[in-house]
């Protein structure tokens, strides 16, 4: 049998969710494991014996020198690294926090300066290049699955190009922003989590970044004005998980 | 000197430990929680209260639905919003969801291959798969849980202040009765399992818990009397952690599901009830490596009380009304037990219903003094005594026998 690949997990800041959701998948996970071989994951084994990995998935935003020096390591070494993650692709929660570092550790901390070398959270891929980015806080496991099998058999993984909307139509979920007024930022929001909070009868909150291309933000901004959300409320809907301008 | 312990591994997050030698002997230790701040109460000031639990529930992912639950309790409490008992108890069946998911995770993932002797569980799978496969039962029973009441594995949206977005159907609430049931087997072998684990870290001193089982109105210790937390809790910056410390009445203390054992046993379902009396002599002497086999007798606890709230949904019917919410001025704090102890959410509102003030102190701020005080303990009972990998090893053990959750811890703000 062929050698396996090398994989490395590497967990920048984060909620933890997206190296855990890895763990989530179970029986294929030990699918997975057919094919590669974990040699950095901090989370779950105490091994670290990586100095080469043919997949890294990075996860979490850059928001420490560590976070930084990681996150260069695990692009040096790596011959296909994915942004995982909305963290990772777009800055998520906490890289939506403007004020600037110091006065955001001021109100935090209180006064002592910046020991920790703590940065303005930043996403992955404002500070490398990466080779395949997946978004969703979190990500939908099946995918991080398709895309390591696919990755494993040669194949380059395909990237999603419509919205949310797409897969709340196809599993024939009541349109919660017509019909119920509810903010919902599907239409404008990068598809792949099969529309899950519509599942639940609540509007999407934006999760996995929005959608580039061919998308209509005036139009989704106007109709959430018309039913009666003010300004601000839209704006900071739209920028929690991307720092969007709307 | 200073011996550096490199990064933890088997926890969630970024951590690291210092031990400062002088003169030969351990003098401090120094626990570096080096995961970058988070900025969550940043995040959610002045923002509309419908969106603030499903931002809170990004603060962790093995414990979303406690962020999400101490969030809606704490806006319900400001607005003055009663909630009827099925919503309760809906919110209580989400809960222990995470303490399935949760103290299966850190049992049969993160501390089962130190019993064994592995460095992790994927490597143990080979010699001990049944045990590997049975952790994972219970663990995938929990996120199914979470999935019901939560809306989704990981992050939900579904509780909301008032009640749900979409309520359980009667086949899943059949589901939930049988499979707790059926699983309840392999939760008792956990019991088993992890009884075997001896006495390591220090012997905690005082215990902090909420007053009903899951969540409650007030907090106890192991003195009388009922508190809310800025009675007797505070919290000061370190230099050296992004987290914050926390002491009880000055002191370091100990939350989680020893301390919850020791406080509520009188609240446990029949069998749990049974084996911690079975264990509660060795229990009792609060050494907190003990929290292992407390949350083992918990996975018991939990699908009992999973498969009881089933049938008395299942008996009286699910109405599926939600509450109505009214936005006011108001102050109100969500006292629950996430897996590993107590969180806290804390916030005042504005009569439009958007965030004023809000503080969080989750269950690894609250045992950060603890961690370090067992760290300290350990190592200076093994400087000398054995080698330094060794030494270092132990001490790895004893920060994982408080189920760290590091994501959640820094994230801390009063404004």
């Amino acid at each position: 049998m062929m050698d396996k690949l090398k994989l490395g997990v590497f967990e920048l800041t984060d909620c933890g969710g997206c190296a855990l959701n890895i763990l989530f998948l179970y029986e294929k996970l030990f699918d997975l494991l057919e094919f590669y071989e974990i040699t950095e994951f901090h989370m779950a084994t105490s091994l670290s014996e990586g100095n080469h990995y043919d997949v890294a998935l990075v996860t979490g935003t850059v928001s420490t020198q560590r976070d930084l020096n990681l996150l260069k390591e695990a692009r040096n070494h790596s011959e296909y690294l994915i942004a995982l993650g909305t963290c990772a692709t777009h800055g998520s929660v906490q890289g939506s926090v403007e004020l600037p570092i110091r006065e955001k550790l001021k109100a935090v901390y209180g006064d002592g300066g910046n020991p920790m070398r703590a940065l303005d959270s930043k996403p992955v891929v404002e500070y490398v290049a990466v080779d395949f980015a997946l978004p969703g806080c979190p990500y939908d496991k099946e995918e991080v699955y398709q895309v390591l099998m696919d990755i494993a058999k040669g194949i380059e993984p395909v990237r999603k190009d419509y919205p949310v909307c797409l897969e709340c139509k196809l599993n024939e979920y009541e349109c919660v922003l017509v019909k119920k007024g509810l903010p919902c930022l599907g239409p404008i929001t990068y598809g792949g989590c099969k529309a899950v909070c519509v599942r639940s009868g609540l509007g999407c909150i934006g999760c996995r970044g929005p959608l580039p291309g061919e998308v209509n933000p005036a139009s989704e901004y106007e109709i959430l004005k018309g039913l009666g959300y003010d300004d601000e409320y839209i704006v900071r809907k739209f920028k929690t998980f991307a720092r969007w301008e709307p | 000197m200073i011996i550096e312990m490199r990064e933890f591994t088997r926890v969630e997050g970024n951590g690291k430990a210092e031990i400062v030698i002088e003169d030969g002997e351990v003098k401090d230790v120094r626990l570096q929680i080096i995961e970058g701040p988070r900025f969550f109460e940043l995040l959610t000031l002045g923002r509309h209260y419908y969106d603030v639990p499903d931002i809170e529930a990004r603060i962790c992912a093995i414990c979303y639905l406690s962020h999400s639950v101490a969030s809606v309790i704490g806006i319900e409490r400001a607005f003055g919003v009663e909630v009827p008992e099925e919503i309760t108890l809906l919110r209580e069946l989400g809960l222990i969801g995470e303490f399935l998911e949760s103290h299966s995770l850190h049992l049969y993932l993160l501390v089962a291959p130190d019993v064994f002797g592995y460095p992790d569980a994927i490597r143990m799978a080979t010699k001990h798969g049944e045990l590997v496969k049975e952790g994972l039962a219970l663990k995938a029973f929990g996120n199914r849980l979470r999935v019901i009441v939560g809306g989704r594995e990981i992050h939900g949206i579904n509780v909301k202040p008032g009640g749900f977005g979409r309520y359980p159907t009667v086949e899943e609430l059949e589901e939930i009765e049988r499979e707790s049931e059926a699983l309840l087997r392999l939760a008792r072998r956990a019991v088993r399992l992890f009884a075997q684990l001896g006495p390591y870290g220090a012997k905690a001193k005082h215990f902090v818990a909420t007053d009903g089982y899951l969540w409650g109105e007030k907090l106890i210790s192991d003195e009388p009397g009922e508190f809310h937390y800025t009675e007797r809790i505070e919290e000061r910056s370190l230099v050296y952690s992004f987290a914050k410390q926390s002491l009880y009445k000055g002191e370091a203390f100990f939350v989680g599901a020893l301390p919850r054992l020791l406080l509520k046993s009188e609240m446990l379902t029949p069998t749990a009830k049974r084996l911690f009396e079975e264990h509660r002599e060795k229990l009792s002497t609060g050494y907190v490596s003990y929290n292992n086999l407390a949350q083992a007798i918990e996975l018991v606890y939990s699908l009992e009380k999973a498969n009881e709230i089933a049938k008395t949904l299942l008996d009286r019917g699910i109405e599926g009304e939600n509450v109505p919410v009214e936005p006011r001025e108001g102050e109100g704090i969500g006292y629950v037990e996430a897996p590993r102890g107590l969180l806290i959410h804390h916030y005042r509102t504005d009569a439009s219903g958007n965030i004023s003030y809000s503080n969080i102190i989750t269950p690894t701020a609250l045992n950060h003094a603890m961690i370090e005080a067992s760290l300290l303990k350990e190592a200076r009972e093994l400087y000398g005594e054995v080698d330094e990998g060794r030494m270092i090893g132990r001490l790895e053990e004893t920060v994982r026998a408080f189920d760290p959750c590091i994501s959640c811890s820094v994230h801390l703000v009063k404004l």
